[in-house]
């Protein structure tokens, strides 16, 4: 189970909503469904992330929820990583820590479009055969299938153990922590805290663990909107719109728009 | 020298798909040009004629095609093997990938496989006259933008919201270089293997989760100009929304409340029709991403709103425009 | 001194909004204006432990502290009051004395029941002439054989509709054929347990607060709570803690009400802008999110030293006094900023205004409270 944490790099903090919880809503996702994997099959989970300190607390949450042990990956040197980054520092942890998993979870696609990438540049970094959007899991010996939801088409796949799979946010609705067991999180479970150095990563190694982008500048998405101004007769005025429109409506509706040949003479 | 290239992967599995791919060679044309590139289209899969010659008719300058029937059912990792081959072959400065689910799956690895840098769901793509591609992606959970670039790693690469550009008109006079590339012998077996799979039912619309949403309020007139709005929602596989006033005049149920003590909405189009723009229905907008709204009244504050105001009587354009979208559809 | 919560409070709030926004948000409003009890809400938060909040683990509770506690209730009432209401009145005041003055075997008989929520408790001390004055409750125990046969009737009985067990204040002869009151353990499904007409509140209405009538309800001797004539004793140390939890609950309406000003606050236009751009809002708005702040740190500081083992009853009495009375006045200008909007139902902002009012009156009248506070204060030789 990795976690991804909304973690903001100016301020240096969490950005968090308190509403959803500590968790990022897809990871719960993905750790609803490794418990009931787990439930299901037998397993020892464990929970993984990376961030400040205080990421610790979406750890006790994965605790809470009933993780076996937490990892987390905290260390200044790491900080501002991007997905290609991190992908490879989660790895390295995860194959130190976590020797010989089976089976690693991730968070697919949420509308909150950082958080897409991690899952499938770990599969690579691992090498693991890997599937998004899983929506339904099945194991039988070491063969893992999966259901999914792509574009449109519902696939079931199949693949060999180890391997690393994106929770969809269509399944697997998560379950609440009991206080009993958000009690326990804190009581009964040491989290191991790795940092760079317990990873062998130095600052020398850059190119090999560093960050492929870089962002120039943030800034805040103009609400100024252009308003464009459609006047005249309504038989004409619906036609121009169209005119002008209708590609970007055919593109969020899926349906083809378009002015007929005889429509134009 | 070699020429410059920018690279459009060709996604085409749905009527999506294709419109994003064909955006995409849109805007590569116009970043080509800023750098003295060719626009360079690979399509992999089976039967892939119909997808060359739209690639090209849509403005691409090369397609590198690799037909096969061992290739028929996409496969995330046959895809991967093909294009990490030819990226090393060929050197491209840019990649560009339709940020659909398969997409946003796909590039990450590719990408890793690559070593470089990749942003996701870019709104955005600028470049610099030495070749720097600005890619501008939401961040902090959507109400940012940033500009992230990959300074030191090539191919530069980046996932597209569908919709964020405009493709260049068909035109089947266009001529590309078409390469059809063999299948490499000892293409390993993928290791995930495709079961089944099957086109999926359509989605069921909720209010909250409508893609698109057709809005009524008091200006539509009365009731019976009110239900040509369901017309229009079915149409656009939307959904209708009401406001306040239109709820209490009992022209709508309260299901259809949309605002503060209703719904919210988030639509990617919202259609406005005789709303005034009280924060008692705007409220409930959340971020509408593309707003038309239709009033008699320009200064009303829902027209400032939008960004496209149409200055016509509600009902009467609903009509018109009903009229002109069935000529136009094609399901 | 440690005023921020720590990593564990911030998650049990974290987690109690997050289910009360997923699950008690969308339908606050109907089971208010309905009066539904919302039973299939409530069996998800048995499994959540919301009915054993401090009941030792041993009995199936989650053995949360009690700054938790209010934490939990704070959260509940600040979407939905009457959920919070169900919720404190069980823990804080059916399971509470349990804790305190129980048996081993009437603890292990009851306890878990509770703890799981599969039993719902309630407490029952209000009667027609016995509101704040206590003493003078007219229910009647008489001892028969083993047992003790109730005759009276309660009334504004918070769980009152649906309670599994209810502790029942009842006057009792002693050895010396002097009157006195003691607490009795109260099955619903005791021969002579009669529930009433549930009341037709101003607030807190998705509750079923209800009378209950004794009719020659047999109790077995087994059931008495502590001792013969510990009724006064019992009470007051119940109320203590009831108040901590009335408290809490005031609390979280008074911040639901605040969040629903500011948010509309942000949203409403006059004079072509938005009200919150106005002076005279943001000193409402200032004055509401201070005097909350206090509310909480006064609130928290009682239950400090309840866990401390201290004394916290002066505490708990000021706490449940300016917690309620901040509720009041911040669901009221929280009303004022909506304007007419905030007079009518479809507004969430009318059932704050509804349900704090109460929090002033019930576990002990401002009044009450006020007297508690002044006597402890009084009593002490240096100030």
């Amino acid at each position: 189970m990795v976690t991804e944490l909304p973690w903001d790099e100016e301020t240096g903090t969490l950005r968090r909503d308190l509403a959803a919880g500590m968790m990022n809503p897809a990871c719960k996702h993905a750790m609803e469904a490794a418990l009931q994997l787990r439930e299901k099959y037998g397993a020892s989970i464990t929970a993984i992330t990376m961030g400040p300190p205080a990421a610790e607390e979406v750890l006790r949450e994965a605790l809470a929820m009933g993780a076996d042990r937490a990892v987390l990956i905290c260390d200044a040197l790491l900080a501002g990583s991007d997905t290609y980054a991190t992908s490879s520092i989660l790895a390295r942890a995860i194959q130190k820590e976590i020797p010989g998993c089976d089976l690693i979870l991730c968070g697919a696609y949420t509308s909150d479009s950082e958080t897409a990438q991690v899952g499938p540049q770990l599969a690579e970094e691992l090498q693991v055969p890997s599937a998004a959007y899983a929506e339904h899991l099945e194991i039988s010996g070491r063969t893992l299938r999966v259901r999914r939801l792509v574009d449109n088409f519902r696939e079931t796949l199949e693949m060999e153990c180890p391997a690393l799979i994106t929770v969809s946010m269509e399944r697997y609705d998560p379950r609440y922590a009991s206080f009993a067991g958000l009690n326990d999180a804190f009581a009964q479970t040491e989290i191991s805290v790795l940092n760079a150095e317990a990873l062998g990563i130095t600052a020398a190694e850059r190119e090999a663990y560093g960050s492929r982008t870089r962002v120039r500048r943030v800034f805040v998405r103009s609400a100024q909107k252009r308003n464009v101004v459609i006047t005249g007769a309504a038989a004409n005025a619906a036609a121009e719109f169209l005119d002008k429109y209708q590609r970007k409506i055919s593109a969020v509706i899926g349906k083809s728009i378009e002015t007929k040949k005889q429509a134009q003479t | 020298m070699k020429k410059k290239s920018i690279w459009v992967f060709g996604d085409y599995r749905n009527y999506y798909q294709n419109r994003v791919t064909l955006q995409l060679i849109a805007r590569a044309v116009d970043l080509a040009r800023e750098i003295s590139a060719e626009v360079c289209a690979v399509v992999v899969g089976h039967d892939l004629e119909e997808w060359i010659w739209e690639y090209t008719s849509h403005g691409a300058d090369r397609i590198l095609a690799i037909d096969h029937p061992t290739l028929t059912s996409y496969s995330t990792e046959h895809y991967l093997i093909l294009m990490e081959r030819l990226v090393r072959e060929r050197d491209p400065e840019i990649i560009l990938i339709g940020a659909t689910d398969f997409g946003r799956e796909f590039a990450p690895r590719l990408a890793k496989r690559l070593k470089t840098g990749l942003s996701a769901d870019c709104v955005g793509l600028d470049i610099t006259p030495d070749g720097l591609l600005v890619q501008t992606a939401p961040s902090f959970g959507g109400n940012m933008l940033a500009e992230i670039v990959t300074e030191h790693h090539r191919p530069q690469m980046a996932t597209v919201r569908p919709g964020t550009f405009r493709e260049i008109p068909h035109d089947n006079t266009r001529t590309s270089v078409v390469e059809r590339l063999p299948l490499p012998a000892h293409l390993p077996a993928p290791r995930v293997r495709l079961v089944e799979y099957e086109r999926a039912a359509q989605k069921e619309h909720t209010i909250e989760n409508a893609t698109v949403m057709v809005c009524g309020g008091r200006g539509m007139g009365n009731k019976k100009n009110f239900k040509k709005l369901d017309e229009l929602a079915r149409l656009l596989d939307g959904d209708v929304g009401a406001t306040r006033p239109v709820v209490f005049s009992g022209w709508a149920g309260h299901d259809a409340l949309v605002g503060q003590a209703g719904k919210h909405i988030k639509p990617k189009i919202l259609f406005s029709f005789g709303i005034s723009g009280a924060i008692q229905h705007t409220a409930g907008l959340g971020e509408a991403d593309f707003i038309v709204a239709i009033n008699k009244n320009p200064q009303a504050t829902m027209m400032k709103m939008a960004d496209v105001a149409v200055v016509a009587d509600a009902g009467d354009w609903l009509n018109h425009l009903i009229r002109e979208l069935k000529k136009r559809i094609r399901e | 001194m440690q005023l921020n919560p720590s990593m564990k409070h911030k998650l049990i709030r974290a987690s109690t909004r997050s289910f009360a926004e997923a699950e008690l948000a969308p339908i606050a409003a109907e089971i208010d204006q309905q009066r539904i009890f919302p039973r299939d809400v409530i069996e998800k938060m048995r499994e959540l432990n919301y009915f054993g909040l401090q009941t030792p683990k041993a009995y199936g509770g989650a053995e949360l502290d009690s700054a938790s506690s209010a934490i939990v209730v704070e959260e509940l009432s600040r979407v939905c009051a009457a959920v919070g209401l169900c919720v404190t009145v069980h823990n804080g005041v059916a399971v509470y004395p349990f804790l305190r003055f129980a048996s081993a075997r009437q603890k292990k008989i009851y306890l878990p029941k509770l703890a799981s929520g599969s039993a719902i408790g309630a407490f029952s001390l209000t009667e027609a002439n016995a509101g704040s004055d206590a003493g003078s409750v007219e229910t009647t125990a008489v001892r028969q054989g083993s047992n003790y046969i109730l005759n009276g009737t309660k009334i504004f009985v918070t769980n009152g509709g649906i309670c599994d067990v209810a502790l029942i204040f009842a006057l009792t002869s002693s050895p010396e054929h002097k009157l006195q009151s003691s607490v009795f353990i109260v099955e619903s499904k005791y021969p002579g347990f009669l529930r009433g007409e549930r009341e037709d509140l101003c607030g807190m209405r998705a509750n079923p607060v209800s009378s209950l009538f004794f009719e020659d309800c047999p109790v077995p001797e087994e059931n008495l709570l502590g001792k013969l004539g510990d009724g006064m004793k019992i009470g007051l140390a119940t109320l203590d803690n009831g108040r901590l939890g009335v408290a809490a609950q005031a609390l979280g309406i008074a911040q639901g009400a605040m969040e629903t000003a500011v948010k509309y606050a942000r949203e409403r236009q006059q004079f072509k802008k938005p009200i919150a751009s106005l002076q005279t809002i943001q000193n409402y708005i200032a004055d509401m999110a201070t005097e909350i702040m206090a509310a909480r740190l006064l609130l928290y500081r009682a239950c400090d030293l309840k866990d401390a083992g201290m004394p916290f009853g002066c505490e708990a009495s000021m706490a449940k006094l300016y917690c309620s009375s901040v509720a009041s006045r911040v669901s009221s200008l929280a009303v004022q900023i909506h304007g007419g909007y905030g007079y009518s139902k479809e507004y969430d902002v009318e059932r704050y205004f509804r349900d704090a009012r109460v929090t002033e009156i019930y576990e002990g009248t401002s009044e009450i409270q006020r007297m508690v506070i002044a006597r402890a204060i009084l009593s002490q030789s240096i100030l």
